[in-house]
């Protein structure tokens, strides 16, 4: 029984692109690909924030970094997506590496405003690359992959397919060892080092490899939108990740894709009714915030 | 060789050394006691030799190696555990959870990324070893935050005892204990001792002179006395500085 609303969910999702198509409905298709991304970029910070208690507030950092690398390497000629892919994963992963081996050795408000000045250096140094387009951002035109070319509807296949994969990565991780173990150090530090675990070193495993899903998730982006923008490194948009977070589920497994699936479908409705829709927005946080801490995904969970 | 030495010990903060000079020897198979007022530094001790906390100057051997520098973490699988002072486990999680976490630190490593940890049966059977050592068999599937006072100071010990250590540090075993609840830890310590090495801080004088082999006693930062508890008992000093204040424990 539980298997049926998957794999209609599944089904559904598969046959979306035809059944737009045919209705005119393309516009959908690229609103489902957009959250598709998100739901990977906030799901890697959930990782993290949720399960593993880090309160990153420099997501974006990795976001727009995985965006850029596809924009300067089709700019300077480099044309192979796998070759850019894995360029961009791995840039992402060292700058975690990098960003983790210092943060991690503060806690709590200082983890926070570490990870946000880091975010915000790597922000001030790209737009100060002139011949990078400064603030104006990159153009960033999609590579080749030799087993299929890059349109709107192979990158929607694209990022499902990624997503998916993704998200059965972080299933078996969390209930795993090293899962059960980056738990328990957020329940309880002191004892999980007086048990003999080495701290520091479970939360830079996660820690990097977060940011090497969210480079992933900024590689897709680049190609959803064709253009690497300052706008993915800005501190506006680490937050809009962890709203994702917070309003899904914080260190719920659905969390971090019911957040970017929700908070993006009511972003575009109240923007079509209001010039203020942030401040609906908002409301909506503050209530999830107030009524349900473990976010739609904890309010589903008790639901059922 | 002792199995733990501290030579030279201290440990200053700002201006106030809290522990100061302090030497001490704890020899395989004993319960040695260390015993002190409020404040004398004993939690401070403890911290140092499991490696919370680092000293400012001095030495700590444990089975002939120097151990000074080592983190907390590798401290835990040469063999040194402790318990807190304060209760300190994972309140949100069962006794099974809170042992099998205790029992897959020293079973094989963590850094295992892809197989389902509840799956491993070997962990749930060495933590409900450790549950009925402890006395916590019948509370197995129980939420920590729901177990007694007794119980969740019984669980404390349960998370050291997993690690197989060779030197038990037990801080204020009976802190916040009723008679009841006493006397029941003090039969496990009792049980304990026969396998393993115990460094026990205690208030509780009744349960430290029944216990102990030796005992050591620690005012402001220093062992003024070390010795059987007939010795310690007769010490004049001691009464002065401590067993005299309690108007002569026991």
């Amino acid at each position: 029984m539980r298997w049926i609303f998957p794999t209609v969910l599944l089904g559904l999702l598969l046959a979306f692109p035809p059944i737009a198509a045919a209705m005119g409905l393309e516009f959908y298709q690229g609103l489902l690909t957009k959250i598709m991304i998100f739901a990977l970029a906030a799901s890697s910070l959930n990782l993290i924030l949720g399960y593993g208690g880090m309160v990153s507030f420099g997501h974006a950092a990795y976001f727009g970094l995985g965006a850029y690398t596809v924009a300067i390497l089709m700019r300077e000629g480099v044309t192979s997506g796998w070759v850019i892919w894995a360029v961009a994963v791995g840039l992402s992963a060292l700058l975690a590496l990098l960003i983790g081996a210092i943060s991690l050795r503060t806690r709590g408000i200082y983890f926070i405003m570490i990870t946000l000045a880091f975010a915000q250096m790597i922000y001030y140094l790209v737009v100060s690359f002139k011949q990078y387009g400064g603030e104006d951002g990159l153009r960033a035109r999609r590579p080749e992959f030799g087993l299929f070319e890059l349109n709107d509807t192979t990158l929607y296949y694209l990022t499902l397919g990624v997503l998916l994969a993704a998200l059965y990565l972080l299933y078996r991780l969390v209930h795993s060892r090293f899962g059960r173990v980056l738990q328990a150090i957020r329940e309880n530090e002191a004892r999980a080092l007086a048990l003999g675990y080495p701290v520091f070193h479970f939360q830079l495993v996660a820690f990097v490899l977060a940011g090497a899903l969210a480079g992933l998730a900024g590689v897709l982006m680049a190609h959803y939108t064709q253009y690497a923008s300052p706008n993915l490194l800005a501190w506006q948009q680490s937050g809009h990740l962890m709203m994702m977070v917070i309003l899904g589920g914080v260190g719920q497994f659905w969390g971090g894709v019911l957040g970017a699936l929700v908070l993006s479908l009511v972003e575009e409705i109240l923007q079509d009714l209001t010039i203020h829709w942030q401040l609906g927005v908002g409301l909506i946080l503050l209530f999830i915030v107030l009524f349900a801490p473990k976010g739609l995904a904890g309010l589903m969970r008790r639901g059922s | 060789m002792s199995l733990l030495e501290l030579l030279g010990l201290s440990k200053q903060f700002g201006g106030l050394a809290a522990v100061n000079n302090c030497n001490l020897r704890i020899e395989a198979g004993e319960i040695h006691a260390l015993i002190g007022p409020n404040g004398a530094g004993k939690t401070t001790l403890i911290n140092l030799i499991a490696g919370t906390l680092p000293p400012s100057r001095g030495q700590l051997r444990f089975q002939g190696e120097n151990i000074t520098h080592l983190p907390a973490h590798q401290r835990v699988h040469r063999g040194l555990a402790r318990t807190f002072q304060i209760t300190n486990l994972f309140k949100n999680y069962t006794v099974r959870t809170n042992l099998e976490l205790a029992v897959q630190a020293r079973a094989g490593s963590s850094f295992r990324f892809w197989q389902p940890v509840a799956q491993e049966k070997h962990l749930t059977e060495a933590a409900l070893a450790v549950a009925e050592q402890v006395g916590l068999a019948g509370r197995f599937e129980r939420v920590v935050g729901q177990l007694s006072h007794g119980e969740q100071r019984q669980l404390e010990v349960g998370l050291a005892l997993a690690s197989r250590p060779k030197l038990l540090l037990l801080d204020e075993p009976m802190a916040g204990l009723g008679a009841e609840e006493s006397e029941r830890m003090v039969a496990l310590i009792a049980q304990l001792a026969q396998h393993h090495t115990i460094l026990l801080v205690e208030h509780d004088m009744g349960a430290v002179f029944r216990l102990a082999r030796r005992i050591s006693v620690l005012v402001y930062g220093q062992v003024i006395a070390s010795g059987s508890p007939a010795e310690i008992r007769a010490n004049p000093e001691v009464h002065k500085a401590y067993l005299g204040d309690e108007g002569g424990a026991e």
